[in-house]
Formats: C-alpha cells, structure tokens, sequence
C-alpha cells in the first residue's frame, strides 16, 4: 500500500473540525434516508440497483422478481470477480473521502490529541506520534519512522519493540479496513436490510483499543523478561 | 502536477482519492477475493469445509460463531483482503450470519496479513526474531478477545 507522506503540519481549528467529521461520518450515528444521512458513510455509499431474474404470470399480473447485480447461484472464481467488482466503488469512495479528511488535516489533529497520551497509554515517547499515525494509514512509513527512531536514538529498544507491537496487529489499520472490511457493511439481507449489526466506527475503535491492549501485553512480557534475567543473573553469581 | 502554494481544489483531492482506491481495488481486493472463492469453492468441493465446521465448532462457539469461522480467521492471517472475501463466499452460502460478520470484523484485521508483515513490519524495524512468535501470538490474542467483545456488542 503506497503511503501518503505525513508532515508535521500545522494544527488548526480546521482539522480539528475535520477530525470531527471522520468520526461522525464513519461512525454511522447519522445513517439514515433523512437529510442528515449526507453526513453518513453507508448512506452516501447507496446502493446498486436491482435486475430481474425471474417473471412470474400470477393472478394480479406479471411480477417479477429481482436480485442483485451478482446474480443467484454463482460459485468460485468467477463469482469471485463478480463480487469484488461490486467492492470497487465502495473502497473508491472511502479512500476519496480519507483522502479529502486527510487534506484537511483530520489524521494531523488526532496526532495532536494522542501524542501527550503515548507515555500513559503504552509507555513510549510522544515524539512516535507522527510515526504512529503514519503507521495506520501504511505499514511500511509506520515501519520506516519507527526504524528512523531507533537510529536517532529516540526509541529505547524496549519501547521500540511494544511501539512495534502496536502496528503488527492490525497493520495499517484505517486503509486496510477500509479497502475490504468496509464492504461487508454493505451486505444486505433477502429483505433488502443492512445485514451486519455493527458500524465501521464501533469496529475501528475496538482495533484501536486492541492494538493499544496488545502493545501492553508486549510491555508486561518484557518487563517480565527483564526481571526474569535480572533474577537468573544473580543466582548465577551465588552459585 | 499543480505548484505548490496553488491550494488543489477539494473536488481533485476527492479524485485523487477516489483514484488511489481505484489501485488499491484492482490490485489488491478483487485479486485476493477471488482466490479467496476459490479457496472455498475447492473446501466445499473436498468436503473439508464441513469438516472444519465441525472440527472447529467448540472453540469457536466460544465466540459465538460456528466452526466454519475458523477459515476466515485462517484466511485473514494469510491475506485480509482475502479473508473478506472468504467471509462474504460464507454469508452467501448460510454458513455465516450477518451477526457472525459483525463478530469476525475486527478480528480479521488484528491477526491479518502476518506473514507479510512480518517481513514488511518487524524486519524493517529490525525486531529479534525471538519476539516475532510472541508478537504473533499477542495479534492472535487480540483477534479472540476482539471476537469476544463483539459477541457481547452486537
């Protein structure tokens, strides 16, 4: 995945109101048919239309039945193409509007919000900020900041290990959910109604809040490792 | 390409997005999707698919979901994109629900795409190979307790 540079930019009021926005928009609280739904991912996402695949002759006339545009039946690699095709639009629009929250500065304000969080969160310097935030839109500028770090020591190695920890799991997280995992959102039912019960938001924040539990996992296990040599050293010297 | 202190207009950016998506899409999505029916269509053939239904079925009825599940999860550590794509082939066959999609969500991406980012990721960052199974298994710890957390979500 090509990342999208990221400059220390400057905070405005702006981003902030774009950051805002993100949030809502993907959050799914404004989905819905009635004007506000223009504030709302899924409900600017549409729909495809239907094609009729069967007419019946009953006693109030001919109905038919329609389906979508896959089609009913289809099974391995062409219905596979098939399939994803129906997924282009809908990670075309994502990116588009990551790319628009992007522009104005959305990612940049949640780097400003975080960065004093670092330390208490997971116990690494606020200075990963940038390299933080890079690394949910690309895996490989999240992996290149974080080796810059290191080089200029301002990464102790403990903390460069729980930092990677974050970005491992769930790499990439905001482009790679939204290139696929978006699209099951717009799976629907027979009837026609959304057929996952969740929203892209309430998905994302539970990445985000794993990826922070996992990092920690990684700093209870070092500490644990530290200790452990720490003992194993000293009895080695009684001996 | 437009100079620099030339601001784009909003509706280029929007294009330029939509463009990036566009490249992500093809090379990326629709590949991995159609392997991943593939996948399933030759598990479904051979008759593994119900056996890994039913194999898996106690572990993952932990998580509220039914054995079958485990081909995503197993699909989502080799590719995420795949494992959309193995997700939706199940859903469409009634093997999964639109719940069980909800609950898996999350956790195709915790535990995804490892092996490449074990190179992409750890061996940029120059990580011990020592930590690279702890770090494997902390992303497949993550995965289950996101599944978890869903079930009680949705």
């Amino acid at each position: 995945m090509a990342g999208t540079p990221l400059h220390d930019r400057k905070v405005s009021v702006g981003s902030y109101i774009a950051l805002a926005f993100a949030i809502v928009f993907f959050s799914g609280f404004m989905k819905s048919a009635e004007w506000y739904g223009v504030f709302d991912f899924t409900t600017l996402n549409g729909s495809f239309g239907k094609v009729v695949y069967a007419v019946k002759d009953t006693a109030e006339g001919i109905q038919a039945s329609t389906y979508t545009m896959r089609g009913k039946g289809g099974s391995g690699a062409r219905d596979g193409f098939i399939f994803a095709f129906t997924l282009i639009p809908t990670v075309m629009f994502a990116l588009a509007m990551i790319e628009v929250l992007e522009h104005y500065g959305a990612l940049n304000a949640a780097r400003k919000l975080l960065s004093p969080l670092l330390k208490p969160l997971m116990g690494i310097p606020g200075d990963t900020g940038l390299a933080l935030i890079a690394s949910l839109q690309s895996t490989d500028a999240g992996a290149s900041m974080t080796r810059g770090l290191i080089d200029e020591g301002k990464l102790k190695e403990k903390e460069a290990d729980v930092f990677t920890m974050f970005q491992f799991s769930a790499g990439a997280t905001i482009v790679n959910f939204f290139s696929s995992g978006a699209i099951l959102f717009t799976l629907t039912n027979t009837d026609g109604s959304a057929a996952v019960p969740a929203s892209i938001g309430l998905c994302l924040i539970v990445m985000f809040v794993l990826k922070i539990f996992g990092a920690n996992m990684m700093r209870l296990y070092l500490t644990m490792a530290e200790k452990k040599q720490a003992n194993t050293g000293v009895h080695g010297e009684a001996a | 390409m437009s100079e620099v202190t030339k601001k784009p207009m909003i509706t280029d950016v929007f294009v330029a997005g939509a463009r990036k998506g566009w490249n992500i899409a093809v090379t990326s999505t629709v590949p991995n999707v159609l392997m991943a029916f593939v996948v399933i269509k030759a598990l479904k053939i051979t008759g593994l698919l119900d056996m890994m239904g039913t194999v898996f079925a106690p572990v993952m009825a932990v998580v509220g979901l039914p054995g079958e599940a485990a081909a995503v999860l197993m699909g989502a550590w080799m590719s995420m994109g795949g494992a959309v794509g193995v997700a939706v082939s199940l859903f469409d066959s009634g093997h999964l629900t639109g719940e069980h999609l909800a609950i898996l969500a999350p956790a195709i991406y915790l535990m995804g795409s490892q092996i490449q980012y074990a190179g992409r990721i750890l061996g940029v960052v120059g990580t011990k190979a020592k930590l690279i199974p702890i770090m494997i298994g902390f992303s497949v710890l993550n995965a289950f307790i996101a599944m978890f957390l869903m079930n009680i979500l949705v």
